[in-house]
Formats: C-alpha cells, structure tokens, sequence
C-alpha cells in the first residue's frame, strides 16, 4: 500500500471541445498573420531591410542569406520535431527500443552546424572588418551625444575647406555646429567621429550603417554614405536614461550643390530682428531666458558684447544645443518632435531626390512652422519629454539639469521666442 | 518575586530605552534611534514574559517549588560583565560629548556585556549540575564568541603592525625592521618545531610576552605619529603653479609610473623637432587646427618623436563664476616626455574660440611651435 498516494496531485483531463479548437486555430492563425504583416508596414523609415547607403548594403548583403540559412534550419527542425510529436505521440503503445551510441551520426550533428557557423562567422568577420574601414573618408563630422540629442560639428581642414571639398565661404576657422539632423553630401563617404558627454550612447541610422556606441572619453568612428538625397531616420540604440526613447536622429543628405548652399547658409553672419518686431522683443527674451545655456553664434547684448552660453554651469552633460541655425532643420528637442506641420513635413520627406535639396532648403517658414508643439515644449518641456529637472532632485547632479528645464515662461514671452527662433535660419 | 533573571532583563529594558532617548536627542540618527527603540522593544518583551513565567519554568502558582527547583540549586557566580557595562556607559556618556567612536565602541561593549550576562544569568540555572551549565553555556556562545574575539585580535595585530610600519622613520628601515622580525618568526618557529617537550605554560608565556611587546610597540609608534611622507608633484600640480615648463622636475621622475589609456582618443599630436602635427584616427586627410567639442573630457596623446625631451602644455581660460573663481584647470601639461615617448593628456575646454581673445593652443614648452585647438 502507498502510505503517500493520497497526497499525489490530482490530474484532471479536459478533453478539448470542438468550439475551443477551433478559436485556438483561429488564435495561432491571428498571431502569425500579425507578426508578418507587420513586415509590410509601409511608413517604416528605420527599416535594416531597405539600405540607402554602402555600409548599410554590406550589412544587407550579409544578414539576408544568413536569415535564409536560419530560416531553413528553422523549418527543417521544426518540421522534424513537428512530425516526431505527431507520428510517435503516446497511444499507449509500449516504449520502443532506446538506441545508443551513433557515432557517424553524432559527428554529423556536430560537423554540420559547425561547418554552418564556420561559413556565417567568415562573412561576418570579413563585413565587420570592411564596416570600420575608414580610409577612404572623405569628410569628418564629429558626432557628440548626450542626454537626450547628438550634437555635430564639422572642422575646418588644413586648407580652409568644410568636409573635403567644400568652400568656406566666409573664411571662418570656426566649425559649423548643429544638432538633431546632421547634413551631409550624397555619394561621399563620411566619416563620423563620435564620443559621449555624460553616458554611453549609440548611434544608429538603419538605412545607412549599424550602430556604433559613444563612449565617453573615447572616440570612435564610423563610416557613412547615401546614395540619393532625403532624410534617413535613426534612434539612440543603447539605453542611456529616462528619454533614451525620446533620443533620436536624421541624417539629411544633399546633392553636392545643395550641400554647398546649406553649408553657404549656415556661415552666414547673423542677423538681428528688424527693430520693433515681436522678434526683437523675441531677442531680448531669448538673451534673458535662454542663452545661458543655448548659443546663438553671433549674438550680442545690449552693451555690443558677444552673448556667450554657459551650459557647463547649469546643464549635466555641460552643453545645450546651438540655435543659430534652428530653423534650417525640421525637428527640436532631440529630434523627437518636428518643427514642420504635417503636411509640410509629408512634403520634405516623400519629395523626389531631384527635388529633395530644393524643398529641405527652404527650412522652416511660418506657414509649415508646427507652432503647437514648439509651444508646448517652451510652455513646460519636461512635461513633455520626460528629464530629470526637477529642482527638487538635483543633489546628485550638483544642482545642473538632465535636459531642459521649466523656465515657467508667460505666453507672451513664448510668442516673443517664438517669434525670434523663426528667424533663426 | 521577581527572579534575578527577570531583574535583568527589566534593567537591560530600562537602560535600552534611556540609551535610546539619548542618542535620538544627542545624534539624531533615525537609523541608531530605531535600532535602540526595537531592542529596548524587544528587551521589555523578553522582560515581561519572564516575568510573568518566571525563570526555569517554575509555575509562579507553585511556591513550593521555589525552593526545589533546578534554578535553585546553585548560586550565581561572580562575574565582570556588569564592570564591562559600565565601562561602557561611562564611554557613552564621553563619546556624546567628544568623538562619536567612542560613543559606538560603549554601545558595542554594553550590547556584548548584556548579551553575555543574560546567557550566563540563564545558564548558571539551566539545571542543577553545575558542569552541564557550564557547557550549555559554551554551546549558546562559542559560535559567536570565538570568531568575534579572533577578529579583535587579528585587528589589534594587524593595527599595531600598521602603527610600526607607519611610525619608522623611512621605507628603508621598515623593511630592515621587519626582515628582523621575520628572521624571528622564522628562527622561533623552527626552534618550536624541533623541540617538541615544550610545555604548555612556556608557549602561552612565550606568546604573551610577544602579544604584549608588539601591542606596547603598536601604541608607542601610534602615540609618536606617522612619519612625515613626501607626495609625489604630479603635472597637474606643476599646471597649477604654472610651472609647466622645458625642464625636468621632480614630477617628471616619477612620470613614467602614470598610467593612461591610450586607444581612441581624439588626436594624437606629433612632435618631430621641428614640425607639430595633428593626426585625427580614422581619417588620411590633413588638418592644421584641431576641432574638440566644449564641455567635454578629450583625451589627446602626445607623441616626442624628436631627438630631445619636451613637454607639452596648453592654456584653458577657463569660465569664471560670479565671484570671478575659475571653474577649471586654468592649464594643463603632460610630464617631460623622453625622446620617441607618448604621454596621455586630458583637456576639457569650458568656454568656445569665439569667446576668447587668445585661441586655445597646444605649445611645445620652451620651443616655438604649436597646434590651435577650435571649440566649437
């Protein structure tokens, strides 16, 4: 007698109804389809699968067969096991001999999918190292990220020249400065020159190379190249805080002549409000709120003195982005929100190549200014990206912010800013 | 009555209550405050219910029993754990008005004085034998007693090997010092294992006398202080005094102990004794200026390849704060680097070219070459 068959769980057998099997198929049916339409999704602007650029099409040209080869390994398996749960299920039938010990078969099982990794892991090695090459640049942009946006700039070489072979106009020494969308020119290899300000970041634009992480103290590089003009989408690809969601990037890429005029506008020297405007109140009020953290290049107080940012003072990762040329790009706040109404952006971004330049050129004009979200974001911008401002909470960071903080503006100091950043351009 | 354990216990309760009235009025530590209130909690429950029971399960309903229970067939022995209770009351009490360490060690003594009070009180009347209550006694304490009472005295050895060490007039003599005191140990140790016979009386005399001499020795060079220790200048130091210049100094000597990473940094400038080039990894092309982001740690590696020793500096101007205090380095320099050296140097540059009237520049001190650095 088993003292301890009283205590054995009991099992209860449910045979399953003819309704319940046939909503289970209806459940299987529903998950699958789902999982792959959603590789049919149209507006997918950081799509791996779709390259705009060399690097991106080695990775292509490397991840496709390789996920052909997993796919068949996967089918044959499953395959295999499906069969083996269908054909020798439990019916009751008595055990059948249990074999031991094949060895040709075990070698087999063994060489196969090491010859497999073997061929996968030299293409893998060989697209790696081709992916670092960075011999063939021929234009630096250096790439700095932080709590929540990446910051470019691009040096001034030897011969006085921007990103190879483009003019100076103006002479400066000084490098450009943007933020959100860097630029650059069609068919050239670029070389990015990355590191970080505060925590490891990566940069990622799929369409056009993989990512790359940003590591403070170290720079890194990598290489980029479009093929044809428009905007290619990326997303910070390593977790770095509260707004790592909200850490995005676009790269735009020019045609050679347009590039140059983007250059030619952004050395321009600046230009203050006409006297009397809302925008030269704008001036005021953005010298008064802003520019402790935000650099307008060019700018000058009452007094004739250069208004110079101190971001270092007041903000974590010791930088804010520039402003002087805001209005030249189409998104704010780490490129998460556009400053181009819908249909304006719909423009810029679905325009044909040839006309692409032309339209992202025009930057933003007061008729596409999507004035709803830059107002919500001066109105209380942690609201609406989430930051570590809380004056509260700033013991650890030495009393200086993560991102940007309420500055409890009144609606009229937000028109007056508004006013004066639409002529930023 | 109230049995002697349960007076204890109602004393330990009384005093875990004041000690926690104290310290939550003298230190206002919330963490210390609910350690003291829980255990005086717990004190005045252990209390109560001893109270109530009375000690060795003598039912408080049978009086006759007092007398033939096995609590009371064997009297308390004298003990000093009170004198160590109260000398730690007495470093309570001094701790709250000089140094808070001393205040801890009093706590510490109390709290072991209690706890090893109560066992004993409890085991001198577990049962009427005497050796029985001695073991069960041993049984309940060894296991903490033991490895607590090993630890103090690694410490103390350990401490007073330290002071020594600490208290010799030089790094030489600490080494003769010791090699001495190994040959010792050594010659002792060997002596030991040869003579087997030695009784158990001339080893513990043997090692008291040692225990003691190295305790007196300890005290002796803690009282007389460390000696005096010369740091090292570093070229920060020379960078704060403005001394980053073409001849060695003593933070030179000791430049070759530095250690630094020495992959991806931002550039690497090379000196070749006459020209002063700006090589940025990962591109071919050429670049007279250096571009480095504001704000920012970047690290930069010199490279000497001339045929003589340089070093390289450069001025920060850094932002000032409202009271005019720079908030940064206002230089930096790397060592006197020998020739065909590299020397790692990290900048951060707080204010932008534009706002300067100087550029920023890497200099080769003493000579008359440099590279500008733009801040964007």
């Amino acid at each position: 007698v088993n003292p301890f068959a009283n205590l054995a769980p009991k099992v209860r057998t449910k045979t399953m109804t003819e309704p319940s099997r046939s909503k289970t198929r209806t459940l299987v049916v529903a998950g699958i389809a789902a999982v792959g339409l959603s590789a049919c999704a149209q507006d997918a602007p950081q799509d791996t699968w779709d390259p705009a650029g060399e690097n991106a099409q080695m990775i292509h040209d490397l991840q496709w067969p390789i996920f052909l080869v997993a796919g068949i390994v996967g089918v044959i398996v499953m395959v295999a096991v499906t069969i083996a749960i269908v054909k020798f299920r439990d019916r009751g039938q008595p055990i059948p001999e249990q074999t031991h010990g094949k060895a040709w078969l075990e070698y087999l099982f063994i060489a196969l999918p090491a010859a497999l990794l073997a061929i996968i892991g030299t293409f893998t090695v060989n697209t790696v190292l081709a992916l670092n090459e960075t011999d063939d640049t021929e234009c630096v942009v250096n790439v700095t990220g932080q709590q929540w946006w990446w910051e470019y700039d691009y040096p001034v070489d030897a011969d006085g020249m921007i990103c190879g072979e483009y003019q100076n106009s103006a002479g400066e020494t000084l490098p450009i400065v943007t933020s959100g969308q860097m630029v650059i020119p069609t068919d050239t290899n670029v070389l990015i020159r990355g590191t970080s300000r505060d925590v490891i970041h990566s940069f990622w634009v799929p369409r056009l190379n993989g990512k790359r992480d940003m590591v403070p103290g170290r720079v890194h590089t990598w290489r980029f190249q479009a093929w044809e003009p428009g905007i290619y989408a990326g997303q910070c690809a390593e977790f770095c805080g509260l707004s790592h969601a909200n850490m995005r990037m676009e790269i735009v890429a020019l045609d050679p002549p347009d590039f140059q005029a983007w250059l030619d506008n952004q050395l321009e020297p600046y230009q203050s409000p006409e006297e009397g405007t809302l925008a030269a109140t704008g001036e005021q009020t953005y010298i008064s709120q802003c520019s402790r953290c935000h650099q307008v290049d060019g700018l000058t107080d009452g007094g004739g003195e250069l208004v110079v940012s101190a971001p270092e003072q007041f903000v974590w990762s010791g930088a804010a982005p520039n402003l002087t040329n805001l209005m030249t790009r189409n998104t704010f706040a780490g490129a998460t929100w556009d400053l181009l109404i819908e249909s304006c952006r719909d423009e810029v971004w679905e325009a044909d190549p040839d006309q692409f330049g032309e339209r992202y050129l025009e930057g933003v004009t007061p008729e596409c200014l999507n004035e709803v979200d830059l107002k919500e974001w001066l109105r209380n911008a942690p609201a609406k990206k989430p930051m570590y401002a809380d004056p509260e909470s700033l013991e650890e960071t030495d009393g200086k912010y993560r991102g940007m903080p309420n500055l409890a503006l009144s609606e009229d100091q937000i028109d007056e800013l508004v006013a004066y950043l639409l002529e930023r351009k | 009555m109230i049995t002697t354990g349960s007076k204890l216990l109602i004393g330990s309760a009384v005093a875990a209550w004041i000690f926690a009235a104290v310290y939550g009025i003298a230190q206002e530590g919330t963490l210390g405050s609910i350690g003291l209130v829980s255990a005086a909690a717990g004190l005045s429950v252990l209390a109560a219910i001893n109270t109530y029971l009375r000690d060795s399960n003598v039912p408080a309903t049978e009086p006759e029993s007092f007398a033939s229970s096995a609590a009371a067939q064997a009297s308390a022995r004298p003990t000093l754990w009170p004198l160590l209770a109260a000398i730690g009351a007495t470093m309570v009490a001094l701790g709250l008005v000089t140094y808070p360490a001393i205040f801890v060690l009093g706590m510490v003594a109390i709290l072991a004085a209690t706890l090893e009070w109560l066992v004993q009180g409890w085991s001198e009347r577990a049962s009427k034998s005497a050796e029985f209550n001695a073991q069960a006694r041993d049984v309940i304490v060894d296991p903490l007693e033991l490895p607590v009472i090993a630890a103090i005295g690694a410490a103390i050895v350990v401490y007073a090997f330290s002071r020594v060490m600490l208290g010799l007039p030089s790094k030489s003599a600490t080494v003769a010092a010791f090699s001495v005191v190994a040959l010792l140990v050594l010659a002792v140790g060997t002596f030991i294992g040869f003579r087997k016979n030695i009784s158990k009386a001339t080893m513990t005399g043997a090692f008291s006398i040692a225990a003691v001499a190295l305790v007196a020795a300890g005290a002796f060079a803690g009282l007389n202080g460390e000696r005096e220790t010369h740091p090292h200048e570093t070229p920060g130091d020379l960078a704060a005094e403005d001394e980053c210049v073409d001849a060695e100094t003593e933070a030179d000597e000791k430049a070759s102990q530095t250690v630094a990473g020495k992959s991806n940094v931002a550039a690497d400038l090379i000196w070749d004794g006459e020209s002063f080039e700006v090589d940025v990894p990962g591109y071919d092309g050429n670049f007279d200026t250096l571009t480095l982001p504001r704000s920012n740690p970047n690290n930069i590696l010199f490279r000497n390849e001339s045929d003589r020793e340089a070093r390289l500096t450069i001025e920060l101007y850094p932002d000032v704060d409202t009271d005019g205090v720079p908030l940064g380095p206002e230089r930096a320099c790397t060592a006197l680097v020998e020739e065909g050296g590299t020397q790692f140097l990290t900048v951060v540059f707080t204010r932008p070219s534009f706002a300067l009237d100087e550029p920023y520049e890497f200099v080769i001190a003493g000579e008359d070459s440099s590279v500008e650095v733009v801040v964007p």
